[in-house]
């Protein structure tokens, strides 16, 4: 962020003292300085805006409003449309020999090459023009939203494309900025208001923005009208987070930050309407700028492609060197009557030239066997896979999610078949696995435990053992609200006074709705009211004490007021407000978070919620079976995959309130380490505390996650998880969702070992030891932030520790795995290891430890080295990735992998915008890559080998015709015949079985999902296969080619007329067309009505074509062929025989296949041979059985336990962190911080913000 | 940006988004298998019996005479000897019929190592002029032969035409000569259609290089039936052309005199010259081919399906069984 400040003021010359920091502003709003003169921004590059005067700002020729994402206009379309179909090398490659045939070597005429090529190119142009004009319907549609612009002292609803720079405008709550604008006024005090940057960077939290305060008056049109200032600016850039300018009003000048900004495309909220003005317009808006083209990717099948393409191009110039060789040789005046010693205009046969023979034969021979690259492969897979996402995969209903009402979404069709060779998965936590929704789930409470509810976890476990536990439905009585899932009635409603301990009960109501950095918003009443919250965790520990009756309605910033209920007696309500004396804040060193404060009595208490292990250590002693109690009952909570957190107080007296308050103030108003200083005070009066009790949020694990994972493990796929929380919480949720399990041999690498604190330790007691001696039982946990010890020193321990660490692991890991014991591997790493891991030297050792490890969780991790993980087996280890993830700070691996998915969920639109395809829940992902990228897969490999097969076989029919036409280059075929083949009698069964083709079941698919490794493997479209397949080839080409030429030895009919060059090639031409089309019937799996009628109709195309075509062409010599064909027995009789022939060996091959090496999908097939197949299946609504309670408690305690010694922890503000922030090297100011600062700033609000609706 | 869409996005049924088309689902089961190989040998192995038997009633007798026309002077120098055009070319041939040949017995000449499907050779035409009269002019793609020294437009004009073989043959039996029929040789399409019935030969023969047979400027090219023959070119370099036919049967062990008019020059690219006389049946003349063929891949079919039943009986494999299930046969640990 320096770098802005430091440009901004230089920008203002001498005039240093008012360069204040823009952003200060909303910090300080009385920092708004007031300049005079006019100061004209020196820089080359930078705008002037007149605010409300269209004239003047005419001059500078800003862009409209308008956008525009097209690829082309009209005049653009074909000439950009074409050269980007000739960037594409086999497209470039039949211009090529289409050129070529029109010159006299080709033996072919150009209408051979001409017509397949503009038929492919054709296809592909509507298919681009058919996208450029959902673009344009998209734009059109922005373009023409309406907003509110003033003009003649009104507003006047305008379409957003007339919008000019310099206009003011007013938009309403949850409407979009149309353009970046600079905020004037807000209904809101203060001049502030409320924005969304959801469609930005993904946050949901909302930010601030602030007008400045000469300008908070323009808030009515007729006001609005009379705003004249003069915006000097920056010229238009993609950095979302800076801003420099200068407003320039009434003859003084003030400086504009980035919070004065509001961004085209986030919406406002909670204000009922802004006025700003606007500086950026269309394509110069900043969300516009930074619309960068996501990097298209390409399947790994289609990369294999190319190579294979090379190689048969690679054949292809083989072929014509064994035949221009023989052109060379054959060329002889002794063939007196092809009179070669007379040549015309070409050199062609000249055979005192054979060297020219051979270089024009060269060229001929291309032309003629051009046919074997196959034109239309490309944009049959194109359309194929079109189809296959646009109709299948967005059309699929077992991957729509009711609730959210999100179906799947394929945003590119380029990886349909990458999806079923995905062997790697990448998986963000937050929001992915779980829900991000954190619900209060349990408590303890002097160690008695309440909640009745049971973990979806729990559910998983029980499942795995056998124990089928319904979800239950709640009763309709209990309370259930966004935070809130408990239901005990023990607690409710008052109940909690008749329970053994109603003191502690109250201390714990009071401790969750006062020890918090929660921000209470809306009308004050517990149906109303809505918290803001830095965590979710935090918000749904204050709404538990809602539904308890401890209802905290206003904060203001020393006050806390709380509405209680029952306290006194029962159904008595009274206010109750509470004085914040202090608050020491969460941090994830502290892992705790204090509230000091005075009751109206002037009692003095401190409330203190942490991690267990934090808080045990400050608790006074005594009560040890009351804290035994409470950490069993915590391990439990823990198995259940909860997050807790203990809660505690201290009563204080004033003394020692006041003398540790003066050492708080002194602290805090240090100018160096203050945040150090701040933690370190803190430590001295967070002690002997007093146990109140436990409290456990469920971060609820998405909807059947765990049960995805594990088919997903049994398809041989590796998941890994990435994410930014804990060590411990991730190996919580690792568990949770069977990632890793207790017979599972851990790896650990982590930065928080004993032995890297004592070298922390050992560096800094040295500094330490005079001065925090009594507080030293605590160092340890403190150490990393207490002092800032030797960094290169530690720095290179962790190094070395890590050095060790991976080469021990690795070398375990091998024996393990040479070993016979079969057990399995899981690697866990943090951040900052992973960091040593990955450098250069160590990255081999680390990269074949985790792929021997089934699962790996990296915790504490950046955005950046999500992504680095990714690329790290991406391109190490050659495997085929997959990212999924839903915030902003997985748009890095998502982009990363091979192929991205995002979740289109609750967090922003970010990482679907960055993704491949978006799901709306993870455990979709067993349908998405189960059944589409394995069929897709599948496919597609089908197709590929199909048009390999069918296009060599006809090249090389053609080839074995050369060697007996002298070289010559002859064609075999007619022109027609050779052109139609690819596009016309060959095209529409591949495609269908492209589409259609499916060896067995969704369902099967994912019953067993052993049948996707065969896609890991890549068997299907290997060297093997292909082969094989031109093995096939050659035989089937010879077959039909001299079955063909057989008949011309003799008369064929009893008229004793012989037939002729042109007759005998449609008739192998016939046997050719059904040969192929017969051959792709014996590859599919499956006969639709569609198969039979795509090669039936193919068949008869040819039919009907040369029953036409030989009528019509009088002048060819394929004039009547058919005709004379027909009228001999001898067709008939080879029309059976050749395609029988030639697929015999086929046949025989699949059978023997089929019967002594059967593969997985084949035997799958057999098994489930009678059953026909469930139609709609899995499509209702699953799991609206309902189960009574007592049936489900009672299966459920019939569980057998599985013992785990994590227990959960709470406080994991999710990984916020703004991945474009980090980007730009700016850093987000800290979340609990920035609550605070708005409770602050909105004391004096009683806003009008109570309709939300 | 459109949020505000009340309508559910749910996607609608159909059972082809849903990917639930009804469909066949073949399993290549040893049943099918075997039935398949039996079917093919049952039904291929008489046809292919049938074919045999029919190419086997069928009396051909083949005459290659290049060499032997050449008189024992030109033997190492033929060519001199078919360029010379005052040396007698008439040779007689005898041909001894093996078995009763039946009416209409077909006379042909047969051509090998003749590049009629070479490229240079087979474009050198112009249908269009053969076809109509006021397309003489159409040579362009006739070269070289394409137009006379004084650039009058051939008509035929191109390679194929000018090279019109031209060896003629008469026959005769016990001192009685045999009718050669030379009508109706010609495919049907071709004389009625693609030859036009009011083009004449014009300037034919008469460029630089001497060709082969001269036409009958007089009658038109629908009824030149030998030019007609020759240039419905052939596949390969080794082909057979009807000549004409014949009438009346020939007795069995009945000697044929063949008066061989030998003007072809095949000497010089080591051509052969046969003449074929052959009876034909419905498929044609004699052709063991097609009924080899059949017999062959029925009987490969009956062998295979015997295969495959006695691995059926010692080798069975249970359809469906889980065990062969990759991940079932994997040992674990």
């Amino acid at each position: 962020m320096t770098g802005w400040r430091e440009a901004s003021g230089s920008r203002q010359g001498g005039d240093s003292a008012s360069a204040g920091t823009p952003l200060a502003v909303d910090r300080n709003p009385s920092m708004s300085t007031i300049r005079l003169g006019r100061v004209q921004p020196q820089a080359p590059g930078h705008r002037t805006v007149f605010c409300n005067d269209r004239e003047a700002n005419y001059l500078a020729k800003y862009k409209g409003n308008a956008v525009s994402t097209t690829k082309y206009n009209v005049a653009t379309f074909l000439p950009k449309g074409l050269y980007e179909q000739f960037r594409r090398v086999a497209n470039l490659y039949f211009l090529t020999i289409s050129c070529l045939s029109f010159t006299p070597v080709s033996p072919v005429s150009p209408i051979t090459n001409v017509i397949p090529l503009s038929l492919v190119l054709f296809v592909s142009l509507v298919k681009e023009a058919f996208e450029d004009w959902k673009r344009l319907q998209n734009d059109m549609t922005i373009n023409n939203s309406s907003v509110e612009i003033l003009q003649e002292q009104r507003w006047e609803s305008l379409p957003w494309k007339k919008l000019q720079v310099g206009d003011v405008v007013r938009v309403r709550q949850d409407g979009f900025f149309p353009a970046d604008l600079l905020l004037l006024a807000s209904t809101n005090p203060d001049g502030v208001c409320y924005t969304e940057t959801a469609n930005l960077d993904g946050e949901t939290n909302l930010k601030i923005r602030k007008a400045l305060e000469k300008t908070w008056d323009y808030v009515t049109p007729e006001k609005a009208s009379e705003f004249k200032g003069e915006i000097h600016c920056e010229q238009p850039n993609n950095s979302l987070y800076t801003f420099t300018g200068n407003l320039i009003l009434q003859k003084q000048t003030l400086p504009l930050g980035p919070n004065h900004i509001l961004l085209r495309g986030c919406s406002l909220r909670n204000t009922e309407y802004i006025v700003g003005t606007v500086i950026f317009t269309g394509h110069e808006t900043k969300v516009m700028m930074n619309a960068m083209n996501v990097p298209s990717k390409r399947s790994t099948l289609e990369r294999k492609l190319d190579k294979v393409i090379a190689t048969l191009f690679g054949v292809l110039l083989s072929m014509c060197l064994i035949g221009a060789i023989g052109s060379a040789v054959f060329v002889s005046n002794k063939y007196h009557y092809l009179e070669l010693w007379i040549n015309g205009d070409s050199q062609q046969f000249n055979p005192n030239n054979r060297f020219v023979v051979f270089v024009l034969s060269i060229f001929t021979l291309i032309t003629l066997y051009s046919p074997i690259i196959p034109i239309s492969l490309y944009v049959s897979i194109e359309m194929i896979k079109f189809i296959q996402s646009t109709k299948f995969i967005n059309n699929d209903l077992r991957m729509y999610h009711s609730e959210t009402n999100t179906p799947a979404l394929a945003r590119t069709s380029n990886l349909n078949e990458e999806l079923g060779q995905v062997e790697y998965i990448f998986s963000d936590k937050t929001g992915t696995l779980t829900r991000n929704l954190m619900e209060f789930f349990k408590c303890s409470i002097s160690g008695e435990t309440y909640g009745t509810g049971v973990t979806e976890i729990e559910i998983g476990a029980a499942k795995r053992n056998g124990v089928d536990v319904k979800e239950v439905q709640k009763p309709s009585h209990a309370v259930r609200e966004k935070g809130f899932n408990f239901d005990d009635a023990r607690l409710m409603h008052g109940a909690w006074r008749n329970e053994p301990n109603p003191e502690m009960c109250k201390e714990f109501f009071r401790c969750l709705a006062i020890c918090h950095t929660v921000l209470p918003e809306g009308e004050e009443s517990p149906e109303k009211l809505r918290y803001q919250a830095a965590s979710p965790d935090e918000a749904a520990l204050v709404t538990a004490a809602k539904n308890f009756g401890f209802f905290f309605y206003r904060r203001t910033p020393t006050m806390i007021y709380v509405r209680e209920s029952h306290v006194e007696k029962m159904g008595k309500v009274q206010d109750a407000a509470y004085e914040i004396l202090n608050i020491l804040e969460f941090n994830s060193t502290r892992k705790r978070q204090s509230v000091v404060c005075r009751y109206g009595d002037g009692r003095l208490v401190l409330y203190c919620k942490g991690a267990d292990t934090v808080i045990y250590e400050r608790l006074a002693s005594g009560s040890e079976e009351l804290k035994k109690i409470s950490r069993e009952q915590l391990e439990q909570y823990g198995e259940a995959g909860l997050r807790t957190l203990c809660l505690a107080y201290r009563d204080l007296s004033p003394e020692i309130y006041e003398s540790w308050n003066e050492k708080f103030i002194q602290a805090k108003s240090s100018l160096r380490d203050r945040e150090r200083k701040l933690d370190e005070v803190a430590e001295l009066i967070e002690k002997d505390l007093t146990l109140i009790g436990c409290t456990a949020i469920e971060d609820k694990l998405q909807e059947g996650v765990p049960s995805c994972i594990e088919t997903l493990s049994r398809a041989g796929i590796k998941i890994w998880v990435l994410t930014g929380d804990k060590l411990e919480t991730a190996i919580n949720i690792a568990y949770a969702c069977k990632l890793i399990n207790n017979d599972m041999k851990q790896f650990v690498i982590s930065s928080e070992t004993d032995e890297i604190r004592d070298v922390e330790n050992r560096v800094s007691n040295f500094l330490a030891s005079v001065l925090f001696i009594g507080i030293i039982q605590t160092i340890q946990s403190q150490v990393k932030l207490f002092f800032q010890g030797d960094q290169v020193e530690i720095a290179q321990f962790i190094r070395e520790t890590v050095k060790n660490d991976l080469h021990k692991y690795h070398e375990e890991a091998q024996s393990i795995i040479h070993g016979s014991s079969g057990q399995k591997l899981s690697l866990l790493i943090d951040g900052k290891c992973l960091m040593y891991a990955l450098d250069p030297s160590l990255r081999s050792t680390l990269l074949s430890l985790s792929l021997s490890c089934s699962s790996v969780v990296c915790c504490r991790v950046s955005p950046l080295q999500k992504a680095q993980v990714t690329r790290l087996v991406r391109k190490g280890a050659n495997k085929i990735t997959l990212s999924i993830g839903d915030g902003a700070n997985d748009v890095g691996m998502i982009q990363a992998a091979h192929v991205g998915v995002g979740i289109s969920g609750l967090e922003g639109m970010q990482a679907v915008m960055a993704s491949d395809f978006a799901i709306a829940q993870f455990r979709f992902l067993t349908d998405l890559l189960l059944v589409h990228g394995r069929w897709s897969y599948l496919r597609l490999c089908k197709v590929v080998s199909y048009f390999f097969y069918k296009n060599l076989t006809f090249t090389l029919t053609q080839f074995w015709y050369t060697f007996h036409t002298g070289y010559s280059g002859q064609r075999f075929y007619d022109d027609w015949f050779q052109s139609l083949y690819n596009v016309i009698f060959t095209a529409l069964p591949v495609i269908i079985v492209g589409l259609l083709d499916k060896d067995v079941s969704a369902s099967l698919s994912k019953k067993y999902p052993q049948l996707y490794k065969e896609g890991i493997d890549n068997a299907y479209f290997n060297w093997k296969v292909v082969g094989t397949l031109a093995c096939f080839s050659v035989y089937q080409s010879i077959i039909v080619y001299n079955f063909a030429v057989a008949s011309s030895t003799t008369g064929l009919t009893s008229a004793g007329r012989m037939l002729g060059l042109w007759d005998i090639s449609t008739a192998a031409f016939t046997c050719l067309v059904i040969t192929v089309n017969l051959r792709l019937l014996m590859m599919c799996n499956t006969v639709t009505r569609w198969h039979s009628i795509s090669v039936g109709g193919s068949i008869l195309a040819w039919f009907i074509f040369i029953f036409i075509y030989a009528v019509v062409f009088v002048n060819k010599g394929t004039y009547y062929t058919i005709y004379v064909l027909m009228g001999t027995a001898y067709f008939y009789l080879m029309i059976v025989l050749v395609p029988i022939v030639a697929l015999l060996c086929d046949f025989l091959y699949q059978g023997v296949q089929r019967w002594f090496y059967p593969r997985d999908y084949q035997i799958v097939q057999e098994i489930h041979r009678h059953e026909p197949e469930a139609i709609g299946a899995g499509l209702l609504a699953v799991g609206n059985q309902l189960t009574p309670e007592e049936e489900r408690r009672y299966a459920f305690a019939l569980l057998p336990r599985e013992r785990s010694k994590h227990t959960g922890f709470a406080f994991d503000s999710p990984g916020y962190e703004s991945f474009f922030a980090t980007q730009q090297g700016v850093t987000t100011p800290q979340k609990p911080w920035d609550v605070i600062r708005r409770a602050s700033m909105r004391q004096k609000t009683k806003s009008p913000r109570a309709s939300q609706s | 940006m459109e949020q505000k869409n009340k309508n559910s996005k749910k996607p609608s049924y159909s059972r082809f988004s849903q990917q639930e088309l009804p469909a066949w689902k073949p399993i290549l089961t040893p049943g099918w298998v075997i039935a398949s190989f039996l079917t093919i040998g049952a039904l291929f192995i008489p046809i292919g019996l049938v074919a045999l038997s029919a190419s086997d009633t069928v009396v051909e007798i083949i005459d290659r005479y290049d060499e032997d026309c050449v008189p024992d002077a030109y033997s190492k120098n033929p060519e001199s000897f078919i360029q010379d055009p005052d040396i007698k070319k008439t040779c007689v041939r005898s041909l001894r019929v093996p078995k009763k040949m039946v009416a209409p017995i077909f006379v042909y000449y047969q051509l090998e190592n003749f590049y009629q499907n070479h490229r240079r050779f087979v474009k050198s035409r112009s249908d269009k002029q053969l076809r109509d009269p006021e397309a003489k002019n159409d040579t362009y793609n006739c070269f070289p032969e394409a137009r006379t020294a004084d650039n009058k437009p051939i008509v035929p004009c191109g390679l194929i035409a000018w090279s019109l073989f031209n060896d003629t043959y008469k026959l005769s039996t016990r001192g009685k000569p045999i009718t050669i029929d030379k009508k109706g040789i010609a495919w049907k399409s071709d004389t009625k259609v693609k030859f036009g019935s009011n083009v004449y030969p014009k300037d034919f023969q008469k460029g630089g290089l001497i060709g082969g047979a001269k036409l009958d400027e007089k009658v038109p090219l629908s009824e030149q039936e030998d030019l007609i023959v020759w240039m419905r070119t052939a596949a390969l370099p080794n082909f057979r052309k009807l000549y004409g036919k014949i009438d009346i049967d020939l007795e069995a062990h009945e000697t044929v005199k063949a008066e061989v008019e030998n003007n072809y020059n095949t000497y010089k690219f080591g051509g052969r010259k046969k003449l074929v006389l052959s009876t034909t049946t419905w498929i044609g003349g004699k052709n063991d081919f097609l009924g080899v063929a059949y017999i062959t891949v029925g009987g490969l079919c009956l062998f295979m399906a015997i295969n495959f039943i006695l691995l059926y009986v010692f080798r069975p494999r249970r359809l469906g069984d889980p065990s062969y299930l990759s991940w079932n046969r994997l040992p674990i640990a």
